[in-house]
């Protein structure tokens, strides 16, 4: 198993093989597989018609939660999320909880969105999804608690295999999400929780939506 | 720093506000942005550092305060609530030329008669002033409402059912008061503050209470600069390692004081009567009396307040009069009694008690025009109900409110039957 360098390093991310668009023919591999291991693949070739997609699978006024995304901020899916007056954007009424008197609420809403979009570290050839966190608040709705799970996916993040993802997310992800967190919360970040999807035993509960454009890291 | 540091934040850009801590117009724009869940930033004005950051200069022409940058870099100057809300597109017009039901009011016992009205079919609209939720949705923790056996906070409650409401079809018309209501056919009309016009077949007045005001000298100069009315969820975490007092003994006082606690170094609560056990719930008497840094004074009453450019202490008299104390203090809640919000309704001539609550179900001044009795409920005016804390001889409970406005809207049918479309 690979294990996290000592030091993050963003500058060495930047020039990774991992932040290289997949090829046409590797983009219908891994929708494939996705496909058959119980994930709906849609393709966008754009940012934009992914945004549009993803309008079209949330009904309106839906409870909604956005993971941390680069990608979704990209894109604009974000700012469609907490903005837009259509959904109900459970961050906003999260960030408005006390955070002494009402914690248990806390959890139990954010544990449990009706929809959670968000994307993923890697997707592999064989149609697993990697997701790697630092507090792991987000992996559960993505396994179980959310009724509904939307993942925008750049198609740089497709990798060959599992073992490709878990490097991925090392040498290539974490050093890039330590430097924003630094910056965002004045904090470093951590792989302290890894989640690999191989296979969702409910159909279509699951949607991915790949994009033919470098988006997020 | 905890997961809810991370996973409960915005990502997108927050309206951030800049102002004096001490600035009544500044706490009036968080205490409406806090009261309807919207997250915004506070940028105190005497903090050079915070200012550039959000400016790129290190100070704001006083007369510029309270300012305010939308997410869409739009700068308010010399903010008002109304600007702020029209800025972030929270002022909507009615969708219909007419509604079944116009309800005044979106706390407990408005809230539960639009879920109740809307998913019985009925074309309903809700006109708030400020924010949902009543004053039920400035409670921390409400533990005694049935089906919530771990308590909710009235913040949440008010959220869930404002989805409830709009689920079924309701609409809220909120950061606009109600300026009058006249008849309209055998219907009314009812006028907002920035002149909106809504029509509608019968009319619900669950405006509630304000928070009564306190007598004492300087007071209102104090307001937002350490002196609140209520327990505003903005400033809880403000009150963070400080002095802080709240006055009354009532639900929303203890309720008050418990949230209070976990921030604040020491809470004294301050009861003008002599027996807590009248007015406050025995499940918060037995709380407070388990938090350390809870001081309860009953007998006492506040006489004189000491201020720079913010509260600093305030006097206090206990029952027998025999000796002031001055008190330290770093802000002074108050949650006392209430004052029936009816703005609006004297232009139709809606009887009131001595004390300005609504009469229902009678007609005490002999004005009631048609040959059946008003309705439980019903208002000396055919086809305007009171329901909650603004009725005349309601039980002041969140439940009770919630029930009255359910019920409220079983007899609203039975007008709309009689004056035909329903």
């Amino acid at each position: 198993m690979t294990e996290p360098p000592a030091v993050a390093n963003p500058e060495v991310a930047v020039a990774s093989e991992f932040a290289e668009l997949a090829s046409g023919e590797q983009i219908a591999t891994a929708a494939a597989a996705l496909e058959r291991n119980g994930i709906r693949p849609l393709l966008a070739a754009t940012g934009a018609d992914a945004r549009g997609l993803v309008r079209s699978l949330l009904p309106g006024g839906a409870e909604v939660y956005n993971n941390t995304s680069q990608t979704l901020e990209a894109i604009g899916v974000a700012d469609d999320i907490e903005r837009s007056g259509r959904y109900q954007p459970l961050r906003l009424r999260l960030y408005r909880m006390d955070r002494e008197m009402q914690r248990r609420e806390m959890r139990t809403l954010a544990a449990s969105p009706n929809y959670v979009v968000g994307s993923v570290h890697a997707l592999t050839e064989g149609g697993s999804l990697l997701i790697a966190s630092a507090s792991g608040s987000q992996l559960g709705p993505l396994v179980s608690g959310a009724g509904q799970v939307i993942l925008v996916i750049g198609a740089q993040k497709i990798v060959r295999d599992v073992e490709a993802g878990m490097r991925r997310i090392y040498e290539y992800c974490y050093p890039l999400e330590d430097a924003r967190a630094r910056q965002a919360y004045g904090v470093p970040s951590g792989v302290n929780n890894i989640l690999i999807i191989n296979k969702v035993m409910t159909p279509g509960r699951v949607t991915a939506v790949i994009v033919n454009e470098r988006l997020g890291f | 720093m905890s997961m809810f540091d991370y996973d409960a934040r915005p990502v997108t850009p927050l309206p951030v506000i800049v102002g004096t801590a001490a600035s009544r117009g500044a706490y009036a724009i968080r205490d409406f942005l806090s009261r309807n869940g919207y997250p915004f930033e506070w940028v105190d004005a005497g903090q050079p550092e915070a200012v550039r950051a959000v400016l790129g200069v290190a100070e704001v022409e006083p007369s510029a305060l309270p300012l305010c940058i939308l997410p869409d870099g739009t700068r308010l100057a010399s903010a008002t609530v109304e600007q702020v809300a029209a800025g972030l597109g929270m002022v909507a017009a009615p969708s219909l030329p007419e509604y079944d039901l116009i309800i005044v009011g979106a706390g407990p016992a408005g809230l539960g008669a639009a879920v109740n009205a809307a998913s019985e079919g009925l074309r309903t609209v809700v006109i708030e002033a400020v924010a949902p939720g009543g004053q039920a949705g400035t409670t921390s923790m409400i533990e005694n409402l049935l089906g919530f056996p771990d308590g909710i906070s009235g913040s949440e409650l008010a959220t869930r059912a404002v989805v409830q409401a709009r689920r079924f079809g309701a609409e809220l018309l909120l950061a606009r008061p109600l300026a009058g209501v006249s008849a309209d056919g055998p219907g009314y009309v009812a006028e907002l503050s920035d002149g909106t016009l809504v029509h509608g077949r019968a009319v619900l007045f669950a405006s509630g209470v304000e928070w009564r005001r306190l007598e004492v000298p300087g007071i209102d100069d104090l307001l937002g600069a350490g002196v609140y009315y209520g327990a505003g969820p903005s400033e809880a975490l403000a009150c963070t390692g400080s002095r802080v007092a709240v006055v009354g003994g009532g639900n929303s006082a203890g309720q008050a004081v418990v949230r209070f606690a976990r921030y604040a170094r020491q809470v004294t609560l301050l009861v003008r009567g002599s027996d807590l056990g009248a007015s406050m719930s025995q499940y918060l008497i037995d709380q407070l009396s388990g938090i350390p840094n809870v001081d309860v004074r009953v007998g006492t009453q506040v006489v004189g307040l000491e201020a720079d450019d913010r509260l600093r202490a305030f006097v206090v008299l206990s029952g027998d009069g025999a000796e002031s104390v001055r008190l330290p203090a770093d802000a002074l809640f108050i949650c006392i009694g209430g004052t029936p919000r009816t703005d609006g309704a004297a232009g139709i001539g809606l009887a009131t008690n001595t004390a300005g609550y609504l009469v229902t179900g009678g007609d005490p001044d002999g004005r009631w025009p048609l040959p059946r009795e008003p309705l439980p409920l019903e208002t000396n005016v055919p086809g305007v109900f009171a329901a909650g804390d603004v009725r005349c001889g309601s039980v002041k409970r969140c439940a009770a409110a919630i029930g009255e406005g359910s019920m409220a809207v079983a007899l609203i049918h039975r007008r709309l039957a009689e004056v035909g479309g329903d």
